[in-house]
């Protein structure tokens, strides 16, 4: 039962459809009204006087409704006589119950100040703002959509309490890491489940090239503009549908829709702009350079090599060339945005319709992305009972890409940082060489050639069926599939292709399907007992293959691809896991006041064995609204006041090896002697199964003033059990490592987030939204401490929190030798690897977001921060840079190192020149490691909306002209370029900053059109 | 209506419960046990074993062996491997724990094999490719075995395989008697086994008499290295070439020089080459022969024909270039004739005969193009020629620093003041995750 599976859940699908619409002739009943009285009339919004489209208008007592249109009109042919009694519904306004005695009629609908009548997406349905239990975040991605970076979620940093966003580069469409309420594990995966209308998407890398410790973001597939509005899941109650998905949050993102009724519109967001570093690295001149390099010999009492050339030397120091490689390297970059959505509906029929255009340079040259979209969403009512709808995106994303972590070989930023300034590009005979090793920078980046096209395909396809009032039937299927084609190409001029060039391609394809079957019942009881009701299931299956293949050895420069190569070889990777389903869900509600709810997933998983396969995930969740209660119905300042509660469980499985459970022999194609091998590969344990995560919540919800003040407020505690962890084997095994059940972590912290509309009247705004966050992560049991990272930088062990830098502390520079003193911490009176310690984390003492909105007539200003405080960055580039002269030619030299200890009595904490690797240029030494708090003003925009007087004229409804800058300063006391830079080679090495380029500052104009 | 729906649902559920749905396999991998049942598989296996041999082989292994001898400089920036030259390696010496693990894997390709193929003859294997593949078995064991005795002493001896977690350790270290009498054995098993031909990229009779000529070296047993050395030396199928880069340039292997090599070609690639050469060849540079070896190689009574080891890059500087072919199919030199040369060279000189001993010697130089020494009596100066003879012989392959420690002479030599550090540290993560294994004396963990 492999492939017939699939088949034969295929013909169950169709079956059901079958079922669905042998019953649609059925359901078919219809009532024509009889035409006796006409009503006509237009709703507005009671303070902009401004006409609403989709007002939903019904006659009381009677089921027919209509909508108004793009001008707020509606008509009414009926067989009742004035006066009529309407009841009127709109999301965002206040419902109204009025009565009508003149036709045509104009009504005013209210603003409902606070959104609590939203509804929200949670697990496979929908409630209420007001009703929910759970602590979930509804961010209108709107707001920060035109934030140039590649992908929606760097676009969210600072818009979430408790979600973090590192965005580790300035490089677009890169990967960064997202950690929802902290971190869980440490070698499965740390991401939120992304969701995308109901998809399951990956979101790791398929990159398999090197690229320095770099990857590729698959969200960056997803075109911003297409989002209507992202949710972010964060406790238990709001996760637990998602089980084993869930224990790392969950990324609901729910993307634009026409509305039934809406005449079509069309909108056009575009907008250009310019990115630049902000700043670059202050490196030594040639003659500071060989000063030092004299001043390190002559310390170590070896000849100074920077002498006159008739003595043999280098030239004095005077005489030496700088030669600036950064702004070669460096540019301003462009960056563009173009999209157009077509979108609208008819009484059965609603639709989406987008393309979008975006391409980004990097500031580092070659560097750059670009992403052309599709977008088709259709919802479509076949009768009264039957929905059937599809949501559908196509994207391709073409990247070129550098190399700019770490490796010499074809580093852009080793060729253009590293490379000593006063080392001429060129050699005696004025041919361009690479120096230090690295290549050269202008050869570099004259011939990179290295670059990705991601073909991604989201999509599904639902149908719905209303079976009573109460009770609802939907059965979902959908299909994420990417195609990743990589290329890389090394002619002879470059170090990765000398002697005669070498080629990789590389094509990886990953495809996850999903089929979703909810019924879900719904009843209010009474008037006041509320009963919902879910079960449902999911199958999925993922696969990902992999074929790849390297030449070597071209005839000339001109050929490039592999069918020219001398020597080729090529490798294929498979790879697949299946997940079967079940979840329920059971919440009640007395009189909107008292809420609870339970649910429950089961989920079976292909990683494990038999007997390990199944892991149960419940969560129970409760709430109280007290502004229901008597005693504070009269208390007019509160507009709403909850508690809530909730306990729950999930897993993870995500990121471990589909096979990790058993053992394993593979084969080796070019064994010895050009025969192919077998090697045992890997242990079995038998036992490996779900990583389990326990969260406690409790938080509480308010609307004062008239709803004009409002927060939310969480404490949570994570607790994380059998912790997937690659434990280490003794090497007598024959193996280096297995995977267990092992770690335990937790998280625990608070999240506040506060709204407040300062000033509110007619021609003025103010709003203020900010939120603040604490996580406190700690490793409660690992057998063995683990590091990770270039020279051990990151230690995890027990009693610590994960990415903890591991070095010695530098206490100071000794004033009269000039030697850099440590902290003995064993005391023993010598300065070994036992004085290593902990000095700090990535993680921040508390972060968050500040936004201002205002309005001014038809102004509109918002300004945007984000900022962490308590982080320290491990400041690798110093580490390479201040060496003192030891590296000679082999490294630049950091003007920050001028300030090094000379002569008895010098104040530094730069010490004494005098080599490298031993006491004062440690591998591990404190003196790097830098405090990498910042504040950083992420957007300041200022927009106008031009008058309707011009619009009427030029058929416009709406049109927004506005002009943003993006990461404009950056307040922090570290020294390197940008706090959140880091070289992200393996998920548990962050906070290293080596070779990255900054997040640039960046201006753009744009316009938001709708016709 | 409902009636329906439930019905499908019930059908669905029933159909996706199914366990079967969540049994997938992997396709590039096999998975379980009695993989190797037949003679193709068992070659598999043997080959999969000379991969560790290769792997360990290509830097890691070497890295100790080259740096923490007066010959090659690192010029890379991590001091962990600048450790070697300093002589101060750390147990957290990640290159350590890493030829450890590669090592030990060897190991246990080979205990897969040996189990296998020792305790079953209802395979259906012909008696005579059986022994073969047994013998190789045990000879790659061997080998391994004597490579992590000559870095860290006496080690666990693992001799079956590891079918799951917690087997094959919390095995405590053997002496070093106790790891050289495996050796030994394994050797002798090998030999038996072995079929007396000549083959250059696989272990035969004639590879396992090499070692033992080696072995014998290391023990101090004069007269068997000197006889194991004979079987070589009178073998007609051997002979040093003229003059001494003959068995390296021009993109030869398999030379009549080489007893033993380690196979690659422009599939399998050695990652040794990149190691050595400039970046302007595609390599990184990071070993590079050090000043005082460049001065020794040329100067032409000194250096002589090997001074072709080295050359100079764009920028002038010196590279070692004895692995130099693009694709990167550079064998790595395991045992040449040369070596059974001067090992007879300087186990006659340990047994006062003191003529074979120059004769040897002088052989060697013969075809590196130098002068030939004087006869001498003097012990001491033919031993010490001896030790310069392999210095420059054998200057890239994988032999200075282990000399040193066998003659006991690194000490005064490399200028080491803590005699410890003649053994290098168990790796720290070796300790962690076995806590049975004693550290060798003087190191802090």
């Amino acid at each position: 039962m492999k492939k017939t599976e699939l088949s034969k859940y295929g013909i169950l699908c169709i079956l059901f459809t079958c079922i669905l619409f042998a019953q649609l002739s059925l359901a078919q009943v219809e009532t024509k009204p009889i035409i006796n009285a006409t009503l006509q009339g237009v709703v507005v919004d009671e303070e902009t006087q401004q006409p609403i489209e989709g007002v939903t208008i019904q006659l009381e007592a009677v089921t027919h409704s209509v909508k108004t249109d793009e001008k707020g009109r509606f008509q009414f042919v009926t067989g009742q006589k004035l006066p009529f009694t309407l009841l009127l519904s709109y999301v965002g306004y206040e419902p109204q119950r009025i009565v009508i005695n003149t036709s045509p009629a104009l009504i005013k609908l209210k603003r409902s100040s606070e959104d609590l009548d939203e509804v929200v997406v949670v697990g496979y349905t929908t409630v209420e703002k007001k009703n929910l239990i759970g602590s979930i975040e509804k961010v209108p991605l709107k707001e920060v959509s035109s934030i140039p970076t590649g992908s929606f979620d760097a676009q969210l940093q600072g818009k979430v309490a408790g979600m973090q966003v590192a965005t580790n580069t300035g490089v677009p469409g890169e990967a960064l890491n997202i950690r929802l309420r902290g971190a869980t594990s440490i070698n499965a995966n740390n991401n939120p489940l992304y969701v995308i209308d109901g998809v399951f998407v990956n979101s790791e890398s398929l990159q398999t090239i090197n690229s320095g410790g770099k990857a590729t973001s698959p969200i960056a597939d997803l075109n911003p503009s297409d989002i209507e509005f992202v949710e972010v899941l964060k406790d238990a109650e709001a996760t637990a549908l998602y089980g084993s998905r869930g224990a790392n949050g969950v990324i609901l993102i729910t993307t634009k829709r026409g509305k039934n009724g809406q005449s079509t519109k069309v909108d056009v967001n575009l907008y250009s702009g310019r990115a630049k570093a902000a700043k670059l690295w202050d490196l030594t001149t040639g003659e500071e350079h060989a000063l030092l390099v004299n001043e390190y010999n002559r310390n170590i009492g070896r000849p100074e090599p920077f002498t006159a050339v008739t003595e043999g030397g280098r030239g004095l120091p005077s005489e030496q060339q700088t030669y600036d490689r950064l702004s070669e390297a460096f540019r301003t970059a462009g960056v563009h945005n173009a999209d157009i959505a077509l979108y609208g509906g008819s009484d059965n029929t609603a639709y989406y319709l987008s393309s979008g255009y975006n391409k980004q340079e990097s500031i580092l040259r070659p560097i750059s992305f670009d992403r052309s979209s599709f977008r088709f969403n259709l919802d479509q009512k076949v009768n009264d009972k039957i929905k059937v709808g599809s949501s559908n995106s196509i994207s391709r994303t073409g990247r070129n890409q550098g190399r700019a972590g770490d490796g010499p070989q074809g580093g852009i930023l080793q060729a253009a940082l590293h490379t000593p300034t006063y080392l001429s590009p060129y050699n005696e005979q004025g041919v361009l060489v690479g120096r230090a090793g690295f290549d050269n920078l202008t050869l570099l980046l004259d011939n990179y050639d290295v670059g990705s096209v991601s073909l991604r395909y989201i999509g599904n396809l639902y149908g719905e069926y209303q079976l009573s009032p109460s009770w609802r039937f939907r059965s979902t299927f959908s299909v994420d599939y990417n195609q990743y084609d990589e290329h890389e190409y090394w002619n002879n001029l470059l170090i990765a292709g000398s002697p005669d060039g070498l080629a990789t391609s590389a094509i990886g394809q990953a495809t996850t399907w999903i089929n979703e079957q909810t019924l879900t019942y719904r009843k209010k009881i009474a008037g006041v007992h509320t009963l919902g009701l879910l079960v449902g299931n999911t199958l999925q299956g993922s696969t990902f293959s992999l074929t790849s293949a390297t030449g070597r050895g071209f005839a000339t420069n001109d050929f490039t691809l592999i069918s020219a190569a001398a020597n080729s070889t090529s490798t294929q990777d498979w790879d697949k896991y299946k997940l079967a389903s079940f979840f329920g869900r059971v919440d009640y509600a007395f009189d909107d006041r008292y809420l609870i709810d339970f649910s429950l997933r089961a989920d079976g998983s292909s990683k494990f064995n038999k007997g390990y396969q199944w892991g149960y995930f419940p969560a129970v969740g409760v709430a109280w609204r007290l502004n229901k209660e008597g005693f504070l119905q009269d208390l007019s300042f509160i507009n709403d006041l909850k508690i809530r509660s909730s306990y729950g469980i999930t897993g993870n499985q995500n990121g471990i090896n589909s096979f990790a459970s058993r053992q394993l022999w593979s084969g080796v194609n070019t064994a010895y002697q050009g025969l192919p091998g077998i090697i045992p590969e890997q242990l079995a344990n038998q036992q490996l199964s779900w990583e389990k995560t326990a969260q406690f919540n409790i938080g509480l919800d308010a609307a004062l003033l008239k709803n004009r003040l409002s927060f939310a407020l969480n404490y949570y505690y994570k607790y994380t059990k059998d912790g997937l962890l690659t434990e280490v084997l003794p090497g007598t095994t024959g193996f280096g490592e297995y995977l267990n059940n092992s770690a335990e972590i937790s998280n625990k912290g608070f999240e506040l987030t506060l709204n407040t509309v300062n000033i509110q009247n007619q021609d003025f705004s103010w709003s203020t939204s900010l939120n603040v966050a604490r996580n406190v992560n700690n490793i409660e049991k690992l057998a063995k401490p683990m590091n990770f990272g270039s020279r051990d930088l990151i230690l995890f062990q027990e009693g610590s929190p994960m990415y903890s830098f591991w070095v010695y502390n530098q206490l100071y520079v000794d004033a009269a030798t000039g030697d850099a003193v440590y902290e003995d911490v064993n005391g023993d009176g010598q300065i070994t690897t036992d004085d290593r310690q902990i000095l700090g984390s990535i993680w921040p003492d508390y972060f968050g977001g500040l936004s201002n909105n205002f309005t001014y007539k038809r102004f509109d200003l918002q300004t945007f921060l984000t900022f962490s405080v308590g982080n320290e960055v491990y400041n690798h580039n110093r580490f390479f840079g201040e060496a003192g002269g030891a590296r000679d030619a082999a490294r630049i030299i950091f003007a920050s190192n001028l300030d090094r200890w000379q002569q008895p009595g010098d104040i530094t904490d730069v010490p004494r020149s005098d080599g490298v690797n031993n006491n004062n240029y440690k591998d591990g030494g404190g003196r790097w490691l830098e405090d990498g708090s910042y504040l950083r003003f992420r957007t300041l925009s200022l927009g106008y909306n031009v008058g309707s007087k011009v619009l009427d004229r030029l058929s416009i409804s709406r049109l927004r002209i506005y002009a943003q800058a993006t990461n404009l300063f950056t307040w922090t006391k570290y020294s390197g370029l940008d706090p959140e830079s880091a070289a992200n080679g393996s998920p548990n090495q962050q906070g290293i900053d080596l070779g990255t380029p900054p997040q640039p500052r960046s201006f753009q104009l744009g316009i938001n059109l709708t016709l | 209506m409902i009636r329906h729906y439930f019905l499908y649902i019930i059908v669905l559920l029933a159909s996706s419960s199914c366990s079967s749905f969540l049994e997938v396999d992997p396709k590039d991998s096999i998975s379980g046990e009695d993989v190797i049942h037949d003679q193709a598989s068992a070659q598999a296996a043997l080959n999969g074993a000379y991969v560790a041999l290769r792997d360990y082989y290509s830097v890691n292994f070497q890295s100790i062996a080259y740096l923490s001898g007066d010959n090659v400089e690192w010029t890379g920036s991590q001091s962990q491997i600048q450790e070697f030259i300093n002589h101060r390696v750390n147990p957290e010496n990640s290159t350590i724990a890493a030829t450890w693990n590669g090592i030990y894997q060897s190991v246990n390709r080979a205990n897969n094999i040996i189990k296998v193929l020792s305790e079953n003859d209802q395979l259906g294997i012909a008696e005579n490719e059986r022994a073969l593949i047994l013998g190789q078995a045990y000879a790659i064991r061997a080998l391994s075995y004597f490579d992590l005795l000559r870095v860290w002493g006496g080690v666990p001896l693992i001799t079956e395989p590891t079918a799951r977690v917690g087997e094959n350790a919390g095995v405590a270290r053997s002496s070093s008697d106790e790891t050289y009498a495996l050796i030994l054995q394994d050797l002798s098993a090998a030999e038996e086994l072995l079929p007396q031909a000549t083959n250059r990229f696989t272990f035969t009779k004639k590879t396992v008499w090499a070692l033992k000529a080696r072995f014998y070296l290391y023990r101090e047993d004069w007269t068997q290295a000197i006889a194991f050395a004979n079987r070589l030396l009178t073998d007609a199928d051997y002979e040093l070439l003229n003059p001494y880069y003959s068995f390296f340039k021009n993109n030869v292997t398999g030379t009549r020089e080489s007893v033993f090599e380690l196979y690659y070609n422009a599939n399998e690639l050695n990652p040794h080459r990149g190691q050595w050469q400039p970046q302007t060849n595609g390599g990184t540079r990071q070993w590079a022969p050090n000043a005082a070896l460049v001065s020794l190689l040329t100067t032409p009574a000194t250096g002589g024909a090997r001074s072709e080891l080295i050359a100079r890059d764009n920028q002038n500087r010196w590279y070692g270039n004895l692995y130099y072919r693009s694709p990167a199919s550079d064998p790595t030199y395991i045992v040449r004739i040369a070596e059974l040369y001067l090992i007879r060279a300087e186990a006659s000189a340990h047994t006062q005969n003191f003529d074979q001993a120059v004769a040897d010697l002088n052989k060697v130089r013969a075809r590196a193009l130098l002068t030939p020494k004087p006869t001498s009596q003097n012990q001491a100066e033919i031993l010490r020629a001896v030790e310069d003879e392999r210095r420059l012989e054998f200057a890239f392959e994988a032999h200075r620093w282990f000399d040193l420690v066998r003659t006991k002479r690194a000490q005064d030599v490399l200028g080491i003041s803590e005699s410890f550090r003649i053994l290098l540290p168990i790796p720290y993560s070796q300790i962690l995750a076995d806590p049975v294994l004693d550290q060798n004396p003087g190191y802090s963990f």
